[in-house]
């Protein structure tokens, strides 16, 4: 079996488990236990992860707040926000900041949370993408208003891989007052990603993308004092978990310690190998791109090519099913836009202009460390031939 | 979507797809339309008042293939009547198909019945 869904997830590296193991048994303590010796050893590697993850996107330590993963980032992030900006409290002296703004392609993880909101009654704006996948800078300054409490655009989409201008989105954001979050989680470790350069001020990560352990994330939430706008000086998000004030009070719980220290590892991995191994992965996509160009009709390549990251890769076929096609390729693990639920298209490539046919006939490749060019090379021939044998038994 | 073992089978080895040759002693069925979901083919070869020999073709998901594979395997040899008789519950039944895909299998068999209604009529 072939595995090319690695926007799904990752295997753990042999590197990352070996760096976790004596955290399970030997090293158990609790990083709150500031009494003994067994707490120590906890907090010491939960701060040297801190250190590691924030060394991948370019923080300071102090600005990462580890989450059991990227869904309670998102929630944090937007939720906090939201909460935080809105009623007569916020001294910002614009009044309440009932308003968000986010994109049409976002994850659910942040469609989800901003519906949610909108229900109880804030005020929330999604805005549409051309047809290559990339958001409107003119139609994102026009969303954003005085009222706009904080701005939430992802950095690379998980499905068709396209890089959202996130540098000039935060500085349209700012320009009105209101805050700047993006999901990082498929960019991080895949491309290079610096939160000072790009000015954001909250950041959605996960480990499990990057080979590391499933149930540990991040959010980095700049600290206030360090923002250059004097307007920030009061950012602070309002907690969705109470309790003992872990995690400068943003996320209360006992930390998953060996899911820190794996999740630091990873970063510290990916981080040494990112240039490398973003290179090599691109090649292998421009092979498996070619591959299909060269032996199938009828086939388009959804969102922006150029602004994509490396490792993606995510077509439409005309005149297939993408049920019988994702099923046909029964030892390659690929995901498609019919998402194993009976017409259903990808709300991301509906997004994108694409008709629901062309929606659910369609195949997201997630290349990854693993993956050899013998595989690729056989994953196209396999797609080819699928291809040509279901558009062979149509009747129509 | 999970599938049984024999859907999976059958979508991997396609047995009995094709087309036969047109005749006067072929009959052919088409139920379903692109709009409404899967669109099954089946042409049987008829000689005195057995079902000889079908072929099937299909635009639709993987119980679509398995569906109408499965009722050209069972109405290949038998009796019109018996050809006549056949039900999607039992198609549906093999296949252990989940119930929100219970009418790709009355697809499969509303084309065989029809394939057969077309050839008695030549």
């Amino acid at each position: 079996m072939i595995y090319l869904d690695h926007h799904a997830t990752t295997p753990c590296d042999a590197r990352v488990l070996e760096a976790m193991l004596p955290f399970f048994t030997q090293q158990f303590g609790n990083a709150a236990s500031k009494q003994h010796a067994f707490g120590w050893a906890a907090s010491d590697a939960v701060e040297r992860a801190r250190k590691q993850v924030a060394a991948l996107i370019g923080a300071g330590s102090k600005d990462v707040i580890f989450t059991s993963g990227a869904t309670e980032a998102n929630n944090l992030a937007i939720k906090g926000a939201a909460k935080a900006r809105r009623g007569p409290s916020t001294s910002l002296g614009t009044g309440e900041r009932d308003h968000l703004v986010t994109v049409a392609t976002e994850h659910k993880a942040v469609l989800d949370p901003m519906t949610r909101l909108e229900h109880e009654g804030w005020q929330v704006t999604v805005l549409p993408v051309d047809r290559l996948g990339l958001v409107d800078l003119a139609a994102l300054e026009q969303a954003i208003t005085p009222r706009t409490a904080l701005v939430s655009v992802m950095a690379a989409n998980n499905e068709i891989g396209v890089l959202q201008p996130i540098k000039d989105a935060a500085a349209l954001a700012h320009a009105k007052g209101a805050w700047f979050h993006t999901d990082a989680v498929q960019v991080a470790g895949k491309l290079p990603f610096d939160v000072e350069a790009l000015d954001v001020d909250f950041a959605s990560l996960t480990a499990h993308k990057i080979y590391g352990p499933k149930g540990v994330g991040a959010l980095y939430v700049r600290r206030p004092s360090t923002s250059p706008r004097a307007g920030q000086r009061d950012m602070r998000l309002a907690a969705e978990i109470d309790g003992g004030g872990h995690e400068r009070g943003l996320r209360s719980g006992t930390l998953n310690v060996p899911g820190i220290v794996g999740f630091g590892q990873a970063a510290e991995i990916a981080r040494a190998e990112l240039t490398e191994e973003a290179g090599r992965t691109r090649a292998l996509r421009e092979r498996l791109l070619n591959g299909l160009l060269a032996t199938t009709d009828g086939m388009t390549v959804n969102g922006a090519l150029d602004a994509r990251l490396p490792g993606n890769l995510n077509v439409s076929f005309a005149g297939i099913d993408g049920e019988a096609l994702l099923v046909s390729l029964d030892d390659i693990a690929v995901s498609s836009g019919a998402a194993c639920t009976a017409a259903e298209p990808s709300h991301v490539l509906v997004a994108l202009g694409l008709s629901t046919d062309r929606a659910l006939a369609s195949l997201r490749f997630g290349i990854g460390r693993t993956t050899t060019v013998d595989e690729i090379d056989y994953a196209a021939a396999k797609v080819a031939d699928v291809v040509s044998r279901l558009r062979a038994m149509s009747p129509v | 979507m999970r599938y049984s073992d024999e859907v999976l089978r059958r979508v991997r080895e396609r047995p009995r797809v094709g087309a036969l040759p047109a005749g006067v002693d072929v009959g052919t069925g088409v139920a379903g339309t692109l709009a409404e979901g899967p669109v099954t083919r089946i042409d049987v070869r008829v000689a005195g008042d057995r079902v000889v020999e079908a072929r099937f073709k299909v635009f639709g998901c993987s119980a679509a293939i398995a569906s109408a594979s499965l009722v050209a395997e069972w109405i290949e040899g038998a009796s019109l009547d018996e050809a006549q008789a056949l039900t999607a519950e039992r198609v549906s039944a093999t296949l252990q198909l989940a119930p929100e895909r219970e009418h790709v299998a009355r697809r499969a068999v509303a084309a065989a019945h029809d394939a057969i209604a077309n050839a008695r009529r030549k």
